[in-house]
């Protein structure tokens, strides 16, 4: 009598300290966001009020107004240019690294070939090249070539910088697909082309989305080339701008964490898309669900 | 036409041979079966035939045209592959009418061959459903709908049943054979399991290490095999192999005991000869159980180890010469451990291979 | 003569498919890579620009090996990196293990420890700079008005608490990416050789030893290989939180790099610390794959 209910009193126990401690974890993982969030949203002055003001008295749009430019306090952040850069360059370079990495992640899934290992590890580390150390020859060459600070030059970079992940994911992607289903097509009168196209391919295309999510975020969220490879409102992209105006000895931070804001809604949206394949890719489809 | 011609097929990987110059020739409508161990070279002879595999040396041909270097979308044939490769991301209707679709039939004409095999295969009612909604013995049908509705030259099948339970394997076999018999097309039909073998095929052709050890009718393989190989592949439970020694017109067997060599066998073997004496369960019964009493016949005491019961029939474990060896007793007769019982074997339904070959004693 | 053009065109497919990809790796990466090896072997400065041609071979990497500034920043990034990425492993393990025993709203849990993997590591540093700010911060504030402290604590400011901050962030960032990956692990964990080592006497720490760690371990090499490959977005953090300041108390190599290469315009320098630090990371890279490649056979991805 007295075991039983011992180990039922501690089963709660155990029970209760593992959904406090998700709890601690939780709040851990989503408060410095959140507090960001939420000074967005509020008034500098109760930002900076002493005791910190939890409950907030006031929400209003005003700061992202500011750093639009609108309204009575004109901040004069050009966060209108940062953005329309950041969304082109990010879309851009993610549309061909998609195209890239398909023809490449299909290779690397259905075909065996000599030094495939080793194409496959170049991609890797090549990827491995830390970005400050790249962007300084790259800044050398593109000053020649004249692609230092258009949309341009940093597309290129990004492409390159997305490639090898990309064709990591849609290997993992193109080997969940039965290979029976393209030969079965083949056998039904398609050429390995057509096979590809009619077959493969739409049942990738989840996961050729999820991989583009992670280019496109990649992209947008870059800034150690970004910073070296752009100079003005031509180019410059959001993680920079948001740089170039904290280092500035007296720091709009209400302004900051709007334009902070407009930098995390993007990502939040896609990530919670794509999760699931995210992982199932990663593992090569070693995990479901 | 559909003849399927082989001609000193070869396939190897790399270094590695795995189909080691095959010989064999399909006739237009023939149901043959390839049989054999895993690893033994049947599916990739399969999809050589079909264009999905490389043919490294030697000629396919079908209805008399060289295919070798045409792709499978040009040899006008249909598989069913083990998996049944449905396309998941389209109903059945699709599925089936995907062929048509890709070589530009028009949809009036897809839809009525599309609704022909349906018909055939019982497929109606499942028209609108995805490959997921499907049981296993439906998607198998829609698989086979896929392949009849090109109307091919032939049909090839790669171990199709392997995935259905024994039940459902039983039924399918069965509209197999009878779609067959209905659409009357050359088929190719790979598998490992010897009774899908027997049953369905015209022709078997036995496999073993990228090697054909005998090609012939389901009876001819099964009375007169033509190596142990094949005599123990075919045929459940498989036949017994006792070594022994021709002495003059005797096989004496490991144990000193001796059984008559067959009439028909005599001018095969010579003095001192060793061979393998291989006699099927069903060709050893108690006298009185068996399935024949007349013809050449010798008799043996012997003590039951074990007696499996299986109704009208049971399957007896015993010891000749030394060896186990598997019998079988017709009739509802209960046998206990231990009994003694004289055993008939039929001799003129034994056999005799060279020990050191394997390879029956008439073929020298 | 068919045969041969479509075995040869078969043989060639790959190679084709992959040719775009092989193409823009070089011509953005490895051949800035070449010029990069060359700079490094110059005096150049931007504002002098034929000193490009000037050859000192390996002038520069004697007067980095020989200069105290760089190696503290180079220690300093290395004993950052061990710390951090225990701290990860750690951390990640001990948060999958948690998580898995949850039965309720997993997949919720799940998308919310990606997040922090999603964010700009600008954004990471600007969010931890906000809360760590010694004036309004809402650490300080909090800490404050909750009485623990009187003073402003100089998170970012002194050497010892700033290294700290940056660390944390840097848990903060990339904890989920071992979080999830051992959490995927625990999942395709096959049941039965647990219950099997229950049954034969394990009590529940040598379960965790002999039987989980190992099947986990592939889950951890991918984990490590990926962050291999992203090791230096910690420059990003940096970079918004102190830049290596104050006084160069929390300068990384990285942000040496950017200080000397382009506010000091030394890019032959620049480069040659530049390229170390790439050597390092592609060492650091390659260790990981082959465990990664290892780990993928393991999962049954054929070649």
């Amino acid at each position: 009598m007295t075991v039983s209910v011992e180990s039922r009193a501690s089963k709660q126990a155990k029970k209760v300290a593992l959904w406090l401690a998700t709890f601690l974890l939780m709040l851990v993982m989503c408060v410095p966001g959140l507090w960001v969030v939420l000074s967005a949203f509020r008034p500098n002055r109760e930002i900076l009020a002493k005791p910190p003001v939890w409950v907030p008295e006031e929400l209003s749009l005003v700061n992202f107004g500011k750093i639009f430019g609108f309204g009575a306090e004109q901040v004069g952040i050009p966060v209108g240019s940062y953005f329309t850069n950041s969304l082109i360059i990010a879309l851009t370079s993610t549309v061909m690294a998609l195209i890239i990495g398909v023809a490449g992640g299909y290779s690397f899934a259905r075909y065996r070939f000599r030094f495939k290992g080793g194409i496959f590890l170049g991609l890797m580390l090549f990827r491995a090249v830390p970005g400050i150390a790249l962007s300084l020859p790259v800044f050398m060459m593109w000053s020649r070539l004249g692609l230092v600070d258009t949309k341009l030059g940093l597309i290129i970079v990004y492409v390159s910088l997305n490639v090898p992940f990309t064709i990591w994911l849609i290997d993992g992607f193109f080997r969940q697909i039965p290979q029976a289903l393209s030969e079965a097509a083949q056998v039904d009168g398609c050429t390995r082309w057509q096979a590809f196209w009619k077959i493969e391919f739409p049942l990738a295309k989840s996961g050729i989305a999820a991989a583009g999510v992670f280019a496109f975020l990649t992209s947008w969220n870059e800034f150690a080339l970004a910073s070296q490879l752009t100079r003005s409102t031509d180019s410059k992209t959001l993680p920079v701008g948001l740089l170039d105006f904290t280092a500035q000895f007296t720091i709009d931070w209400a302004g900051m964490c709007a334009m902070a804001v407009i930098i995390i809604i993007p990502a939040l949206i896609l990530t919670f898309i794509v999760q699931k394949h995210l992982i199932a890719g990663l593992t090569f489809g070693g995990v479901k669900g | 036409m559909a003849e399927i011609t082989l001609e000193k097929v070869v396939k190897k990987y790399g270094a590695v041979g795995v189909v080691h110059g095959i010989d064999l020739s399909i006739a237009h409508q023939e149901f043959v079966v390839l049989v054999g161990p895993s690893g033994c070279g049947k599916s990739t002879t399969l999809r050589m035939i079909a264009g999905l595999e490389d043919i490294t040396g030697g000629l396919v041909k079908i209805g008399g045209q060289v295919v070798n270097d045409l792709p499978p979308r040009k040899r006008n044939i249909s598989m069913v592959f083990q998996n049944y490769a449905l396309y998941p991301h389209m109903n059945v209707r699709d599925n089936l009418g995907f062929g048509l679709k890709i070589a530009g039939q028009s949809p009036a004409e897809i839809t009525k061959r599309v609704n022909e095999a349906a018909d055939i295969l019982g497929l109606a009612p499942l028209l609108d459903r995805t490959p997921a909604e499907l049981s296993g013995g439906q998607r198998q049908r829609v698989a086979m709908g896929r392949a009849i509705v090109r109307n091919p030259d032939a049909f090839l099948f790669d171990e199709p049943l392997s995935n259905l339970d024994a039940k459902l394997r039983g039924q399918m076999r069965a509209e197999i054979k009878k779609l067959h018999q209905k659409v009357k097309t050359t088929v190719v039909y790979v598998t490992h399991d010897q009774v899908e073998a027997m049953t369905l095929a015209d022709r078997i052709v036995v496999m073993k290490d990228g090697h054909i050890e005998q090609v012939g009718t389901p009876m001819e393989v099964f009375n007169h095999p033509l190596s142990t190989f094949v005599a123990t592949f075919i045929g459940s439970p498989p036949m017994n192999l006792l070594p022994g020694l021709i002495e003059g017109s005797t096989v004496r067997l490991a144990d000193g005991t001796g059984v008559p060599v067959p009439d028909r066998l005599k001018q095969f073997v010579r003095d001192g000869m060793a061979v393998q004496l291989g006699i099927r369960p069903d060709d050893i019964s108690p006298v009185g159980h068996g399935l024949s009493q007349d013809g050449p016949g010798a008799e043996v005491a012997l003590t039951v180890d074990l007696a499996e019961p299986l109704g009208m029939e049971s399957l007896i474990y015993t010891r000749l010469a030394g060896q186990e060896v598997q019998a079988k007793l017709y009739g509802p007769r209960i046998v206990q451990p231990g009994e003694v019982l004289t055993f008939r074997l039929a001799l003129d339904r034994a056999h005799l291979f060279d020990a050191a070959t394997g390879k029956s004693v008439r073929v020298q | 003569m068919i045969r041969a053009l479509t075995t040869r065109r078969t043989e060639m497919a790959p190679f084709l498919l992959l040719l775009p990809a092989i193409a823009t790796m070089l011509f953005v990466v490895a051949l800035p890579l070449v010029f990069s090896l060359w700079t490094s072997l110059t005096p150049y400065k931007l504002t002098k620009p034929d000193t490009l041609y000037d050859f000192i071979w390996f002038r520069n990497y004697t007067r980095i090996f020989g200069d105290w500034d760089f190696w503290e920043a180079f220690l300093r990034t290395i004993a950052f990196l061990t710390v951090a990425i225990n701290l990860e492993f750690a951390l990640g393990l001990g948060i999958a293990l948690l998580i898995n025993k949850i039965t309720w709203g997993q997949r919720t849990l799940r998308t919310i420890m990606m997040f922090p993997m999603m964010f700009s590591p600008i954004l990471v540093g600007f969010q931890f700079k906000f809360l760590f700010n010694d004036h309004i911060g809402v650490v300080n504030n909090a800490l404050q008005s909750l009485g623990l402290t009187d003073q402003a604590i100089p998170w970012l400011v002194d050497a010892n608490l700033a290294m700290f901050s940056i660390t944390l962030a840097e848990v903060w960032m990339s904890t989920s990416v071992f979080a999830i990956l051992l959490l995927a692990g625990l999942f395709a964990m096959p049941r039965d050789p647990l219950e099997a080592a229950r049954v034969d006497g394990c009590n529940p720490w040598q379960v965790f030893r002999h039987i989980t760690l190992p099947f986990l371990m592939p889950f951890a090499y991918i984990a490590m290989a990926i962050r291999s490959l992203d090791v230096a977005r910690a420059y990003d953090l940096v970079a918004v939180m102190t830049d290596g300041g104050p006084a160069g108390r929390t300068e990384l190599l990285w942000t040496l790099i950017a200080r000397t290469g382009y506010d000091e315009a030394k890019m032959g320098q620049a480069n040659a610390m530049a390229y170390i630090s790439t050597i390092l990371s592609v060492l650091f890279t390659w260790h990981f794959y082959r465990k990664l490649v290892a780990a993928r056979r393991y999962m049954g991805g054929a070649e």
